[in-house]
């Protein structure tokens, strides 16, 4: 039997909901897979479409991306900004090949620390199935010999 | 070169139970960039925190790392550690592998791992950061306050007492709002003007606090500590530094038939008037539309009866710009309009009247001298009907909520009436008694059982006229029958809904507002005094409906919300603001639509000779809250974030 | 033929009472079916004008020439359709002012070329307003479907190749009026977000960057397709951006001057059927 593939995902959260909410989980001793790596950012307004693709370049099998539930963000509407710019950034992953699948979007509150084990359970496990990144990885391993042009 | 101290907690066995310590420094100690890295029990203990301190000094550390518990629970105690030893509080980052690490992993070796990917994230991240000072924003300290009814005198009070200055603006011709026009109140039954007077008077003569009245706000720019308000002076027609408000005026004025707002419709004035007998000032204003000269351009019969030549006809509106440190918006309610109450035939028949129009009846200084007389015949009513919840609690009728105090005044109502009326008999139809607060529950239970008002748990469905009496239709649902009472005089306890135009208003002064147009508060329970924009506060209705308690120590509150502002010369904020490299910017003006504080402005950039070059954005750090919507969007990456900068983000990810 | 003799007239009259102080127009190219831009300040230079079916280039972007517009003085072009709307995107994001450009618009159909009504971008509303309920046909490209129908691995596959062949030469930029910027984020190293090597991963970077940059932006003008010297397909990428933004978000690129940024605005019930 082969080894479990352990995946390596990069989350990034707004600091007053969903890392408030991952706080909690701690605090609630929930147990989770420990595969996810959280980048905290002060809301999900600030998190950019780039930051995705270095997760990626950085070898990441899947992003998450998470904040605030609609309504409750502190700065009162950067998650609505975000909503948009995440479709549309999700949209454009898809049609060049970076399945929706391995790029997850989530509301956590910061009362939802069972919400957030749940979570990163379960895109842990969907991850896993998916399997290891294969086509990106080849892209980054093609970055350590020279260019051909 | 970088010198970075990585400083890693046990946390009791917090940590060290599943993160194996030792190997997390040895590996950290291997890290480029890394001079230091230890790990300790507790580093937030004391002589914890003086070993970061004693490193930061010997190895002249560029920046720290503390891998421990979040940083929401110690990063204010090591950034004051790292100011204690001379190193710029925001070159300390905190890679949190408890509450994200061991507490919730149970594998020793992957939690091992996963703190390790944690804390070089972090290193590489505060690598880039860099020295950041606080903002300081200088404070103008005089407070604006919105407002002339109780909840806006006490809050100028309280902040003139404190020897601060105070602008106090009201629209209407006199201090006093809604309190002004209550007879008696409750719980204690005192009469509403023997306290509300002394107190407008007070204010009045307050050296700190600058009157304004017959004013409304115009405008609102600026942030806090820092607003320019205009205030628009409307034209009273009397010039207030000539008058003594003797009256003489308001006696000869011949248009006396005009339906008296302060007295709901209830009693007539004239067209230049005061509101009321006791009105602060005591001076009166012409309503143009109803003024005979304004309408003719014949009469002046006030002009020739002044002896003081205080009557100007050619008064203009006037503006009076404003520098402001502190906006108390205590702008009040309105009652519901009626006219959603067809059931109940207001408006149709002369005797439903509402609430309010009761408290004028009530009132010893109303239009019936306190006598309750019917207005439809001027008799007194010997059953009277209140009919609770006339719109609260109704999404038919758009209220989805409770008014909060008409349980306890119409209980009040039903105790005066019987005080007035021996021998009246009360009925009062409602839904639920809401008497939470103190006294409240004896005072409505002293309504039933010493003066007998008859409670009937119920709505009703229709009120009609019969022979000269009204109908009132409804159902008794203890007795689970439907009921009908004859009554002289039907009163109703109309919702409390927002001034007519609060949500403009609140555009205005840029407040956030819920679906009913009542302000929204920071935060419901935190920061309940405080509104959404950083310096402007909410007391009193204008927030949700409230009684006089509620209203006075929320003014109270922001009374000592505005005070501890004043407090400082300065005020200090977190340095957590976008930036903008005005070389680079292509003035898309995108991030002005994307901010949510309007912080964003638009900046010229000039040559030598001041021909324009191009524009730019500019971020207002005094309005900037940090979130960094802005940075994102800008496509020319000119924005930043200090504290979460572009290069920090960049680092701290392919650190991992 | 009497389009181009009409729009010479026009131009030659319009400069010479000085209505405008340039015009930005078409002329013959390198081979019988290029065209090039010209730039029309004189009665003679009008003469060259050329108007056929061939005149294809999104001419808008030279309207953001540094310093080009900064005299107030205005400026004809000649636009199709999609020029018109970049007109009304560069104006609502403060480009340059809509009332300023006098348009000189056009459509062909096979080789005919017929002229548009309208001199102001606000009087083609009418027509960009029709443009929104049918998008072009010839966007319905069956390579489109093909990779819309293709799995992930394959989608990703396909551009990989066509990726792997981009040079970062950025003609594809230079080509597009709406890349204004006067540093765009490619050209930023610190950090250096987008990989500068000609390596497949930062090409795939590169283009996925310009291709958020341009949704909710893009008019379909097919510039930077044409630009590209290895052929990479762009069109598409901006189309399925085109499309998401019109599906999501009712969003038709340069419909008005005043039109809100799609990206920098939003609504309280965008759809948000993706979020876990």
């Amino acid at each position: 039997m082969s080894e479990l593939f352990e995946p390596k995902i990069v989350a990034f959260v707004c600091t007053y909901c969903t890392y408030a909410g991952a706080d909690l989980a701690g605090t609630s001793r929930l147990k989770y897979a420990p595969n996810v790596r959280i980048v905290r950012l002060p809301c999900t307004g600030r998190i950019s479409p780039m930051f995705i693709l270095k997760a990626l370049q950085k070898g990441a099998d899947g992003v998450l991306v998470s904040g605030c539930h609609p309504g409750d963000c502190h700065f009162t509407h950067g998650n609505y900004h975000a909503r948009r710019r995440w479709m549309v950034f999700r949209a454009l992953l898809d049609f060049t090949g970076i399945s929706p699948e391995r790029v997850k979007f989530s509301w956590i509150s910061a009362a939802e620390g069972s919400k957030f084990a749940d979570l990163i359970n379960s895109v842990t496990e969907d991850i896993r199935n998916l399997g290891p990144f294969d086509q990106y990885q080849q892209l980054i391993k093609e970055t350590e010999s020279p260019a051909t042009l | 070169m970088a010198k970075i101290g990585v400083f890693i907690c046990h946390c009791g066995e917090n940590i060290a139970a599943k993160v194996d310590c030792t190997k997390l420094a040895a590996a950290m100690g291997e890290h480029p960039g890394v001079a230091v890295s230890v790990e300790y029990k507790y580093f937030c203990s004391d002589p914890g925190q003086e070993s970061v301190k004693k490193a930061i000094r010997e190895h002249n550390l560029t920046g720290i790392v503390i891998a421990a518990c979040s940083p929401r629970m110690h990063e204010a105690t090591f950034r004051k550690a790292c100011a204690e030893a001379g190193l710029n509080p925001y070159l300390c980052e905190i890679a949190n592998i408890r509450e994200q690490c061991s507490w919730v992993h149970t594998d020793s070796e992957m939690a091992t791992e996963k703190a390790m990917d944690i804390t070089r994230s972090m290193v590489e991240k505060v690598k880039r950061n860099n020295n950041l000072q606080p903002i300081e924003v200088p404070v103008t300290r005089r407070a604006l306050v919105i407002g002339g009814g109780i909840a806006g005198l006490q809050a100028a009070l309280d902040i003139a007492n404190a020897g601060q200055e105070v602008v106090l603006v009201e629209r209407e011709p006199s201090l006093g709002g809604h309190m002004a026009q209550l007879s008696e109140t409750f719980p204690t039954l005192d009469c509403s003007q023997c306290i509300m007077t002394p107190r407008m008077v007070e204010t009045a003569q307050h050296p700190k606090i600058r009157l304004l009245t017959y004013a409304e706000v115009e405008s609102v720019d600026g942030y806090i500590g820092n607003f320019k308000v205009r205030i628009r002076m409307k034209s009273r027609y009397v010039d207030m530094s000539r008058c003594t408000g003797c009256g003489d005026c308001i006696t000869k004025c011949p248009a006396k038939k005009i339906s008296s707002e302060f007295d709901c419709g209830l009693g007539k004035r004239t067209a230049i008037y005061t509101p009321f007998a006791q009105s602060v000032p005591n001076m009166p204003v012409i309503d143009k539309a109803s003024c005979i000269y304004f309408k003719n351009g014949k009469c002046k019969m006030c002009e020739k009866s002044c002896q003081l030549n205080a009557i100007n006809f050619e008064m203009q509106d006037e503006f009076i710009d404003l520098e402001i440190g502190a906006i108390v918006v205590a702008t009040g309610f309105q009652i519901q309009n009626t006219a959603v109450y067809g059931e109940y035939g207001y408006g149709k028949f002369p005797d439903v009247i509402t609430g309010l129009q009761f408290e004028r009846l009530a009132s010893a200084s109303g239009p019936t001298a306190g006598r309750i007389l019917r207005p439809s015949d001027g008799k007194e009513p010997e059953n009277v009907v209140f009919i609770q919840c006339a719109g609260s609690r109704d999404p038919s009728k758009g209220v989805r909520y409770c008014s909060k105090i008409c349980c306890m005044y119409t209980a009040k109502h039903a105790m005066l009436y019987a005080h007035k009326v021996h021998g009246g008999k009360t009925h009062i139809f409602y839904m639920d008694i809401r008497a939470a607060g103190k006294g409240y529950d004896e005072f409505t239970r002293r309504a039933i059982e010493e003066d007998e008002a008859s409670y009937v748990r119920g709505r009703v469905s229709k009120v009609w006229q019969e022979n000269g009496k009204l109908m009132v239709r409804g159902v008794d649902t203890l007795l689970g029958k439907p009921v009908t009472v004859v009554a002289d005089m039907v009163v109703l306890a109309t919702a409390m809904v927002p001034q007519h135009n609060a949500k403009e208003f609140a555009k205005t002064i840029g407040i956030a507002y819920d679906e009913y147009g009542f302000y929204n508060e920071a935060h419901l329970k935190l920061r309940p005094v405080e509104s959404s924009t950083a310096g402007v506060f909410l007391a009193g209705a204008c927030q949700s409906p409230k009684d006089i308690p509620d209203s006075v120590a929320q003014a109270s509150a922001t009374a000592s919300k505005v005070l501890a502002l004043f407090s400082k010369e300065k005020l200090e904020r977190e340095p957590v603001i976008a930036i903008n490299n005005e070389a680079t910017c292509a003035g898309c003006w995108g991030c002005v639509l994307a901010c949510p504080y309007n912080a964003i402005e638009k900046k010229d950039i000039r040559d030598r000779s001041g021909r324009l070059i191009k524009q730019v954005a500019y971020v207002n750090p005094g309005l900037c809250q940090g979130c960094g919507t802005c940075v994102s969007f800008c496509r020319s990456n000119s924005l930043d974030l200090a504290g979460f900068t572009e290069k920090q983000i960049f680092a701290e990810v392919m650190g991992l | 033929m009497i389009t181009q003799e009409r729009y010479r007239t026009t131009v030659k009259e319009l400069l010479a009472n000085g209505s405008i102080k340039m015009a930005i127009g078409y002329k013959p190219g390198s081979t019988p079916d290029r065209r090039r831009p010209l730039f029309i300040r004189t009665s003679e230079e009008a003469e060259q004008l050329v108007l056929d079916s061939t005149c294809v280039q999104n001419l808008s972007g030279y309207l953001v020439s540094e310093g080009l517009l900064s005299d107030e003085k205005r400026v004809g072009i000649f636009l199709r359709p999609e020029g018109v709307r970049s007109i009304n995107i560069l104006a609502a994001e403060y480009q340059l002012n809509a009332d300023q450009i006098v348009i000189f618009g056009f459509d062909s159909t096979g080789r005919e070329v017929r002229p548009l009504d309208g001199r102001s971008a606000r009087e083609f509303s009418g027509l960009l307003n029709e443009l929104k309920e049918k998008p072009l046909q010839i966007y319905k490209e069956p390579l489109l479907e093909r990779i819309e129908k293709m799995n992930a691995k394959e989608r990703f596959d396909f551009w990989q190749e066509e990726f792997s062949r981009c040079i970062k030469c950025y003609a594809c930029r230079q080509a597009c009026p709406m890349c204004y910027c006067r540093r765009c984020i490619v050209d930023s190293n610190q950090p250096q977000w987008v990989n500068t090597s000609s390596h497949t991963l930062g090409n795939f970077e590169w283009n996925i960057v310009r291709a958020f940059h341009l949704s909710g932006r893009c008019v379909q003008c097919g510039n930077c397709d044409r630009a590209c010297p290895v052929n990479i397909p762009l069109r598409l990428i901006n189309q399925r951006m085109a499309n998401e933004v019109l599906d999501g978000f009712d969003h038709f690129a340069g419909l008005s001057a005043t039109q809100e940024p799609v990206l920098a605005s939003f609504k309280k019930d965008d759809t948000e059927t993706f979020i876990l």
